[in-house]
């Protein structure tokens, strides 16, 4: 049957309205706010490619823009939860294979498959071309940053990085369209925790490829986070746009611009006088000047991060593990929390979180405030009051100063006659030509498992370890065995020794009190904090009243 | 004059030299930038390459003449954080800082030279105490308390201007005012006791006995002979136009120069560094350059030195 004319023209203008008008529709409609956060640095390195921004103020700028395959539930406690792979499982000890989710756009209309994944994790994005996949060493390179600029050559510490966050990846394939396996040489039950990490976010091959040098890629990286890139500053500014085709629903924020302000009184002012719609980094005595005006508020949280103090085990007065015993006794805790803190973090259970799950040591504490044991300890010890030198930076962490001279008081009560030297940089802290004894210190994890705190930062390959601050026999021989332990039972075993000896008995550090990190804003937006430096601004958490 | 020209022009260079030279021990003995760049956490292989990659891992003495070579060839170094030119890092900076600066010299000069003239000509008087007082208050408060200052008024309370930023020429005004205020002030200072010397001199009260009127005495016989210390201000501050903003800038979050030289020193961002004391070190001896040839321009008796050669 033939239709009409009239009806046919009326169908067809119908139908080219009916795909119009949504557009337009979403156009007129598109009335979302855009925001400015202040932020004391976006990324370290003048670049947005967490290979080479290892750190706080990276893992915030990066939860806008890229996505990994396992990502933490940032409005919950940073459980793993399915992120660009809707499930996953395990074929053997050394394999895990991923589902990938379906439908996931790039920021550049791509849709993100298996072959993106396995090119994330390729010697082009990670690796560099010198790895040696049967080494047991860590490779290195002979690439400089100078090509970087002029090709796509990768900067040294992108391959160092990658191979410290997969140190026996075998290779990573595609079984098809969806679905990626990942396989180790070695039986390692961190590989899931590894995938969810900083560092392994998914990337666009055709738009890394596309990309004239690897600085520019770095400027201008294509993720599938909720928003997009549009233009990057170093030092100064990072302009955003919703990504509208976003997996997770359209982002409820139109454009997000992160300014760098790096002087708090300029952003508390800045908030202040309605410049800014948010602030990072704030100190926590700075919360009282912000909560004084009722428009605004200061959300804090908790991070994935301890404050340490750590010792050298070599200084001739240290030597005595009694005389380390001695400080981690002397230490009230919960006043500088009190003091210093406001209350707004806590005391922590040694050097682990909770969001290690199955491997948490439940019951575990820091050594327990009692001078009288301190003392006695230092009485056993033999010591004399002999001069320690505590190598201080000037508020590299939040309160270091302050907590530092709160720190050298305790111990005096204990009899210890510890004596501030005050430092411009960290190669003046770890400066071995002259007598080392006490510094600061701050451990996370990145991810949920031991392995990514107290081996890495403490074990045999650990910083400490590594600058010949301490060592301990026991604690190296079990590292190695639980990077290769699979059964949940001993590895937990395993991680509660490593606790005691570096904790107790052969002290490498005490822990003072969890990181935290404090964010102001108005208060008719609601929105609420992470327990990491990673800001979640997707539709589950953003609305204006 | 072609001779004392290239003369001031080999110790120009030799200043420049020794900028260079300085900056370059002391920025290496100061300390590691891997360890500042990568971060302490940095697994210790990538702070190995990454010295490696920059020559840090070579003898120093290699590294100087090494960087001294490629500066002849007008190859100032790599960003070591973002791989870019230095010198192109530090030009484009330049424009920004320049936004702020310029203004501010013209509001030192507009404010702070009738102001010392007027002060001087109403010596002793409750007029010249005032604004004396409001100099002195002027130069001793620090930057960053007025820049404060200003925002907490004009920002927060008042709400007329942004608190930090380069989004529009407005959010020039306070960093321009900050800067002018202290400038100003001192300007007002040198002005009013170089006019109250050149006043007491004899040949201001010669002028005046030959019947001169009060305004051409003024304007003919004592500000050109005041005008000397007062040029020698004005040099320091042309001088300073580059790299004088530097609380200022960080302040109010101004991407100049002055932010430039905060992060690159904080970063042991070597060559940047050393770009920018290059280019803030030759602009101060262009504008001492500069402050030499108005002397003779001002003052005949300079010049006519200078030609004797005595």
């Amino acid at each position: 049957m033939l239709l009409p004319r009239r009806r046919l023209i009326a169908a067809a203008g119908l139908t080219t309205a009916s795909l119009a008008l949504p557009r337009i529709a979403i156009g007129q409609a598109d009335n979302r706010p855009s925001i400015t956060i202040a932020v004391q640095q976006i990324a370290n390195s003048a670049s947005l490619e967490p290979l080479r921004e290892q750190s706080n103020v990276g893992t915030r700028t990066f939860s806008f823009i890229s996505e990994t395959l396992i990502m933490p539930n940032l409005l919950g406690q940073l459980e793993p939860t399915p992120g660009l792979a809707e499930s996953w499982k395990r074929i053997d000890e050394r394999t895990v294979e991923f589902a990938l989710r379906k439908g996931v756009r790039f920021h550049n209309g791509d849709e993100m498959t298996a072959d993106d994944v396995v090119f994330t994790f390729s010697r082009d994005h990670m690796f560099g071309p010198n790895y040696d996949i049967t080494s047991n060493k860590t490779l290195f390179t002979s690439v400089v940053v100078r090509d970087s600029a002029d090709g796509m050559k990768l900067p040294p510490e992108v391959p160092a990085v990658a191979k410290r966050l997969f140190p026996a990846l075998e290779k990573v394939e595609a079984v098809d369209k969806y679905t990626v396996r990942f396989v180790n040489r070695t039986p390692d039950v961190t590989l899931e925790g590894r995938v969810g990490s900083l560092g392994a976010n998914i990337v666009s091959r055709r738009a890394f490829s596309e990309a004239k040098s690897w600085v520019e890629w770095a400027r201008l990286p294509v993720g599938t986070g909720p928003y997009k890139v549009r233009e990057y500053t170093p030092d100064q500014s990072l302009i955003l746009d919703a990504h509208d085709d976003y997996w997770g629903g359209r982002p409820p924020i139109k454009s997000v611009r992160m300014m760098v302000v790096p002087e708090v009184a300029a952003r508390i002012n800045g908030l202040l006088a309605g410049q800014f719609d948010f602030i990072c980094d704030m100190p926590p005595d700075q919360i009282p000047t912000i909560e004084k005006n009722p428009k605004f508020e200061v959300l804090g949280s908790t991070i994935v991060n301890h404050r340490l103090t750590v010792f050298d085990m070599h200084h001739p007065q240290l030597v005595d593990p009694r005389v380390r015993q001695a400080f981690t006794h002397a230490i009230d805790r919960q006043a500088i929390v009190d003091s210093l803190w406001s209350g707004r973090t806590r005391v922590p259970a040694g050097l682990q979180w909770e969001f290690y799950g199955p491997m948490f040591v439940e019951g575990w504490t820091v050594p327990e405030y009692n001078l009288d044991k301190a003392k006695a300890l230092l009485k056993a010890a033999n010591y004399k009051g002999d001069p320690i030198p505590y190598r201080l930076l000037n508020n590299y962490y939040t309160n270091q100063v302050a907590t530092a001279q709160v720190l050298v008081e305790m111990w005096s009560q204990a009899g210890l006659n510890v004596q501030i030297d005050m430092k411009e940089n960290w190669q003046q802290i770890f400066d071995a030509n002259k007598q080392r004894a006490v510094r600061d210190w701050s451990n996370s994890a990145s991810f949920n498992d031991p392995i990514s705190s107290i081996v890495a930062q403490h074990g045999p390959q650990g910083q400490q370890q590594q600058a010949g601050e301490w060592t301990n026999a026991e604690m190296n021989r079990l590292s190695d065995a639980m990077q290769v332990e699979t059964d949940m039972t001993k590895r937990k075993a395993m991680f509660k020794r490593m606790l005691e000896i570096c904790e107790r008995e052969d002290p490498a550090y005490t822990v003072l009190h969890q990181n935290a990190t404090f964010t102001a804003k108005r208060k008719d937006i609601r929105w609420k904090a992470s327990p990491s430096f990673a800001m979640e601004f997707r539709s589950v958490n953003f609305a204006v009243n | 004059m072609l001779l004392f020209a290239a003369s001031r022009l080999f110790r120009a260079l030799l200043t420049i030299l020794f900028v260079m030279t300085f900056a370059f021990f002391v920025l290496r003995a100061s300390g590691d930038p891997a360890l500042l760049i990568l971060s302490v956490d940095a697994p210790p292989e990538a702070l190995a390459a990454f010295r490696k990659a920059w020559g840090l891992d070579q003898p120093i003495w290699q590294q100087y003449l090494a960087y001294i070579g490629h500066a002849l060839t007008g190859d100032f170094g790599k960003s070591m954080r973002d791989g870019r030119p230095a010198i192109d890092l530090v030009m484009e900076r330049v424009p920004a800082t320049l936004a702020i600066t310029l203004p501010a010299l013209a509001l030192k000069l507009g404010i702070g030279i009738p102001a010392g003239i007027y002060a001087a000509l109403h010596r002793n008087t409750f007029a010249d105490r005032m604004t004396m007082a409001l100099s002195v208050a002027g130069f001793t408060m620090p930057s960053f308390v007025l820049a404060l200052l200003l925002v907490l008024i004009f920002s927060v309370t008042l709400g007329w201007l942004p608190a930090s930023g380069n989004d529009s020429p407005v959010n020039a005004i306070l960093p321009i005012i900050t800067l002018g205020t202290a400038g100003a002030a001192i300007m007002a200072r040198f002005t009013r006791s170089a006019m109250q010397e050149v006043l007491g001199q004899p040949f201001v009260r010669a002028a005046s006995a030959k019947g001169l009127s009060w305004r051409r005495v003024i304007s003919h016989h004592a500000l050109p002979n005041a005008a000397i210390p007062t040029v020698t201000i004005i040099g320091f501050m042309v001088g300073s136009l580059v790299a004088g903003a530097v609380v200022v800038e960080s302040v109010f979050a101004w991407p100049g120069i002055g932010r430039l030289l905060v992060s690159a020193v904080a970063n042991r961002d070597l060559a940047v560094v050393q770009a920018l004391l290059m280019v803030i070190a030759f602009w101060m001896v262009m504008a001492n350059l500069a402050v030499d040839l108005a002397y003779g321009w001002l003052d005949p008796r300079v010049r006519s030195a200078r030609a004797g050669g005595h």
